[in-house]
Order: structure tokens, then sequence, then C-alpha cells
């Protein structure tokens, strides 16, 4: 007899999505992760624009990691057509990504993973019992996104990131301001950490997972390196990104407007679990102890985990964008003359840590400067195949048969990837 | 007094514009309490998505069958029809698609498997139903939605901006990039609203807000042939975030197309 458990529109998740498991009594025949965001066929509509063009469009892919996209496109263009960037403008962009991090990581733990560990349908419902706890939230979030708009100059679909550099330098009292701000969010990161850590430890399943994340460049950053190491059970890989088409195997799917993600046919992980797993040496002090705090041992096969490698983050990143405001107002800044481009052939990827794991975007350029092809590989669609391969142990694993239970257990899962659906559904065909 | 019930809804797009209303940080959980919000879909499990609502923001372009469905059950079963972003006001970026053939563009992100999606060329929320008030930005200004909802809130329309963001440069006392610089700023045609950030920020407007009220489309594609620009960019440029003016199909620049957006092919 078959039961099936569908979940037609997944809330709580950015973009529009469901989730479709087919049950032959005991055995698990189907599993869906549907992503059917429309289309909007962005790699295509890239073709023919001329390299000053191509990063805000792109970052309209999605809101939440937009800086994420217009980073990791400047970066490609600027490989392409031999653009340098000093010292100075990596640091800044660091500093972007940290606070797009802290924002997203905050909005997601508060409004959309926490409600379910407590049976809330949301944070608006929870903040009527959880109001300075929310409210510690939404200052987090906050505070990522005062970092962006200091940096970036808007926190949704910068404007300040150009080629070359910034457009225009953050003042100096907006940084003194922003180390302040930082430094006082220590205070609600640890009250965060407190308050997840109080949260109950929910049995999702466990399955020993294959996971990839980016190295960096000088240092923990999420914007510098180009390459990727990809480990499990069975060993580990690290590959420069532009070797990405041969190393991951995508298909598609009737199903899903998204690709499925495979190394050697098995699914990875990308995401702040992945990042801890590949890099655990990244925690100090505070981070440390706010990962023990919360429970957390990497690796883990367990998806939840994911939620608290966000958590750890969060305090991480909020502890290091406070030291590159402090390194930044030592140095000092310095008015940087706009880069002269020039137009010619070129073909470049470049890789970033988003919010939600690795981030490539490959563009080939003509003569003219104008895109000839894009692609771009979000961290939602490298998860698809991980994201089925968890739902399918949720099911087998949970000795609670009830449909309500399990549904809102598939439902955590798949929440705990924090899935970004818009992007997900940004592919390219026949590779 | 009763709440106004309230749903904040997504079709096809970034979800930026239902993130500026989350990034409210420090009004959120007022804004809660006086609205009664009942279907929204990003933040919250529980949705009615049946009842009759005062208000229905609308986020996004429709670009699909099922958006179209969608759209239509918000306007019947809505009160007030809010479109928020450029998407659902104008289009968006996803409307350059008016400028390829569809089919190939889904063919080269999709492949074969694209035919069988249902997917449509995209048209803004006002293009499928009646809608009460536009708010554009890609994203919205925060000060002008929150703006916006007092107004809603206390019976009256929201007050759109009906100037181009040139007079806010000029208020902000910018030395003028395209005048000045030889940019190809959209200041001159761009609606107004975002106290011209861009351009204090010594970066050309790029039109995300969509065209100002009586933008003089003919004049700036003049312009800007003026400044060396060629009609391909010109095109280009204009056409990122609205499908203005009509396309030829041979990237000519027809100057007397209306400033609306027309119906796509499919």
């Amino acid at each position: 007899m078959t039961k099936t458990i569908h979940v037609n529109h997944l809330a709580r998740v950015e973009g529009h999505g469901g989730i479709r498991i087919e049950l032959d009594g005991n055995t698990v025949s189907s599993v869906q992760f549907q992503a059917f965001e429309g289309a909007r066929l962005v790699e295509g509509l890239l073709a023919g624009r001329r390299y000053e063009d191509v990063a805000a469009i792109v970052s309209r892919v999605c809101a939440i990691c937009s800086t994420a996209h217009t980073l990791t496109s400047l970066k490609a263009t600027e490989e392409a057509l031999g653009i340098e960037v000093t010292e100075q403008t990596v640091a800044l962009r660091n500093l972007m990504f940290l606070g797009e991090n802290i924002e997203s990581h905050a909005l997601h733990l508060f409004l959309l993973a926490a409600p379910d560990y407590l049976g809330y349908p949301g944070a608006g419902a929870m903040a009527t019992d959880f109001r300075d706890t929310i409210a510690t939230g939404l200052r987090l979030k906050k505070l990522g996104n005062t970092v962006q708009e200091a940096i970036g100059g808007r926190a949704v679909h910068p404007v300040n990131a150009v080629l070359g550099g910034f457009a225009a330098l953050p003042r100096l009292d907006t940084l003194i301001r922003l180390r302040d701000d930082l430094r006082a969010g220590l205070r609600d990161a640890a009250a965060a950490i407190d308050f997840l850590a109080s949260l109950p430890d929910i049995d999702c399943g466990q399955v020993d997972c294959c996971f990839a994340a980016k190295h960096a460049g000088d240092g923990p950053s999420y914007y510098t390196g180009t390459e990727i190491t990809i480990a499990g059970r069975d060993g580990s890989k690290r590959f420069d990104v532009t070797d990405y088409r041969s190393v991951f195997d995508e298909t598609t799917v009737p199903y899903s407007h998204a690709k499925l993600n495979r190394r050697d046919g098995k699914p990875f992980m990308v995401g702040a679990l992945a990042r801890l797993v590949i890099h655990p040496r990244r925690l100090t002090g505070r981070s440390r102890r706010a990962a023990e705090k919360l429970g957390l041992s990497v690796p883990s096969g367990n998806p939840l985990d994911n939620n608290k490698a966000q958590a750890v983050e969060l305090v991480l990143d909020i502890e290091q964008a406070a030291l590159m405001v402090d390194r930044i107002l030592d140095v000092g800044l310095t008015e940087e003359p706009r880069k002269r481009v020039e137009s010619r052939p070129g073909r470049a990827t470049a890789v970033t840590e988003a919010p939600r794991g690795l981030l490539i975007h490959s563009y080939t350029y003509d003569g003219e400067g104008r895109i000839a092809a894009a692609d771009i590989v979000t961290p939602t669609a490298m998860n698809a195949a991980s994201i089925e391969q968890h739902l399918r142990q949720a099911v087998m694993e949970s000795t609670d048969r009830s449909r309500e239970v399990l549904t809102r257990k598939l439902e955590m899962v798949a929440r705990a990837y924090d899935p970004c659906i818009s992007c997900a559904v940004h592919v390219v065909s026949g590779k | 007094m009763q709440r106004p019930r309230t749903g904040i809804f997504g079709l096809t797009g970034c979800a930026g514009d239902q993130l500026v209303v989350l990034n409210c940080e420090d009004q959120l959980l007022t804004i809660l309490t006086i609205l009664d919000v009942r279907d929204f879909l990003m933040a919250s499990q529980a949705n009615d998505t049946e009842c009759g609502l005062d208000i229905a923001l609308v986020e996004g372009s429709v670009s699909s069958r099922e958006d179209e469905a969608r759209l239509k059950a918000i306007r019947s079963r809505s009160r007030l029809l809010v479109a928020i972003g450029t998407c659902a006001v104008w289009g968006g970026i996803q409307a350059m698609d008016r400028d390829h053939d569809r089919s190939q563009l889904l063919n080269t992100v999709y492949g074969p498997s694209g035919r069988a999606f249902d997917t449509l060329p995209a048209r803004p929320v006002g293009s499928v139903v009646q809608v009460d008030y536009s708010i554009p930005g890609c994203p919205i200004e925060k000060d002008e939605f929150l703006r916006a909802m007092s107004n809603i809130l206390n019976g009256d329309p929201p007050i759109p901006v009906t100037t181009p963001v040139c007079v806010e440069c000029k208020f902000r006392e910018n030395s003028c990039l395209l005048q000045e610089h030889g940019a190809m700023c959209l200041g001159p045609v761009t609606a107004g609203g975002c106290a011209a950030r861009c351009p204090s920020m010594n970066t050309a407007c790029i039109g995300c807000r969509g065209p100002s009220r009586d933008a003089n489309l003919a004049s700036a594609v003049e312009l800007y042939r003026s400044k060396g620009f060629s009609d391909t960019d010109i095109a280009n440029r204009l056409r990122t975030f609205a499908p203005l003016l009509a396309s030829s199909g041979d990237d000519e620049v027809d100057r007397d197309a209306p400033l609306v957006a027309r119906g796509g092919k499919t």
C-alpha cells in the first residue's frame, strides 16, 4: 500500500518548493525535493551584456545572498578581464560577506528554524511567549544588515561594489559606529547561543555525509580562495574551482527546476556544517565554547546540526567582523582611482562561500567585453541531492509513523539546510 | 477597530521585497501587533489561504500559469492589492526575456526538459489583475514601505514619488555623472524615492526603480547617443528592469514606442 507525504508549499524557506515522499509499506520508494520557483532564465539573459552590467543583474538572483552573488560575479569578471584588486578591496569584500552571513544566519535561526523546535507556526506566534529572544534575533539580523549597508551601500542588492573595487569608501564615523555595534553584538550572540542551546534535540535521522567547502586564500575568509575540498568517509579531494564541471555530476529531474549535484554518484552537503567539518580549526575561544555549549561535534550526519553550525558561525563572524573593522580603522582607507577596464576575450570561474554554502560563477567574455556564456551554481542546487538523502533517512529512522509528526520532521530537515530556492533554480544545461 | 487582515505573497522573484519587510527589524514586532498577518508563507507555517484579506502585498512577476492562478486568487480575496517591488510593478530583470527567443533561452538554461516546465514570459502584476497601489524599487525602500503602510492604515493612498532620481541627486549636491563624467546614468528617467543612493556613491543609476512618471525616453536615448553610447547598450540598459521601448528585434530603439511594457510573445 502506497502512502504519500506531500508538502505542497514549504513554509519558512526562501523561494517556492515542496517535499514529496512515497512509501510502499516500510520502503521509501520515492523522495523528491521539489524546487518549483519560476524560471527567470538569468544565465540566458546575460548573453550579450557588457561586463559592467553583469554583477547588478546577477545580484537579483537572490535577495538574502545578493552580496554573495554580486561579489562572486565581480571576482569572476575581474579574473576573466585581468583586473586586479587591492588588499583594501579584498578586506572590504570579506567584511561584506561577514555581514551577509550574520544577517542570513540570524534570519534563518530565529525566524525560520527556531519556531519548529518549540512547536510554533512562526516567529510572530513565538514572539508572544519569547519576545526578548525574537528581539535579540532581530538585533543580530539588523547588525548583519548594518555591516552590509556600511560597506556595500545597501543590504539587499548592494550598489557600492564595482569592478576593481568600491565606488565610494565608508566614512570614518560609520566604521567607528560599526565597530561599537559589532562589539555590542557579541553580547546578543552569547544570549542567542544560550537560547539555541536550550532547544530540544530532535531526532531526524543520521546519514554518513560527504561535505564540500572552499579553502581561503589567507586566513579564514568566505570571499578569497579558489580551491574546494570535498570529503567523506572514503577520502577527500582538493581541486581548483575551474575543474568543477568534471568533479560535480549534475542531473536534471522532471519534478524540480533545480538540478541535483553528486560526486562519484554520492550526494554532498555544503554550508555552515560543511565549513566546520572541512575547517575544524576555524573555531577560536568564543566560537569553540559556543560549539561546546550547543553540543556540536563534527563531522556530523545529523542535518539539524547545520543549524548549530550556523549559530557557531554567528559568533565567529561577529568577532571577526569586529577585528576586521578594528584593523581597517588602524590602517585607514585609501581612495583608489577607478580601474580602467579593457575589453578582451576571457573566461574565469570564481568560488565563494555564501551563507548556504559554495557559490560558483563562471563567465566567458567575447572580444567586445560581452558575455558569451554564463553559469551559476548555487549552494542549494548543490545540496538538493543531499537534502533528499536526509529526507529519506528521516523517514526510515522515524519510529513514529504519525503523518503529522513525520511531516514536521521532514520540514525541519529541509529547513535545516536553509534552502534558497530562488537560487537553486539557476542552472545551465548540457555540460 | 479590527486589525487589517494582511497577506504577504511572492510570485516569481528574488524575495527581496519580502526581505525588506523583514528587514524592518526595529518595527517588525510592532507591525505584527498592528497588522493581522494571516498568510505569509516565507514567515509562517500556519497560513489561512482562503480568508478575505484587507491588504495583500504582492512581490514578483507573473512568470507561470501557477503564478497567474495564485495572483487571481489573491486578487479575488483582497480588498486592497499592493504591488511591491519592481518585478511586480514593471516585470523586473526577468522581463528582459522579451529581447530573446524564449524557447532558445529555456533550452540554454534547462535543455530539452525545459519544454515541459510551466513557464511564461514575465509580466507585471498589473498586467493580470487590477492593482490598487504600486511601490516600485529593487528592492523597495524601507522608509517608503513604512510610510505607505501608514497611509494605507489611515485610509489614504500612499504618495508616490513622481520626480526622477535627478531631483534627489541635485538636492544632495552631487556632481552629475552623466554631464560631467559621461556615464550612462539613468537618473533622468528613473523613479526617485531612493535619495539618489547610487549616484551619491559615485556609481551611475541603473534604473532599478523603473521609469519615472512622464519619463522622456526618446530624449534620454538622444542624450545617451550624444555621449557616444551605442543603441545596443542604450537599449540594454534601459530595458534591464522594465521592458521599456518596443523592441523591433534588430536593436533599433523605437523613439515613438509607448512607455508601458507590451505583452510578450510566448
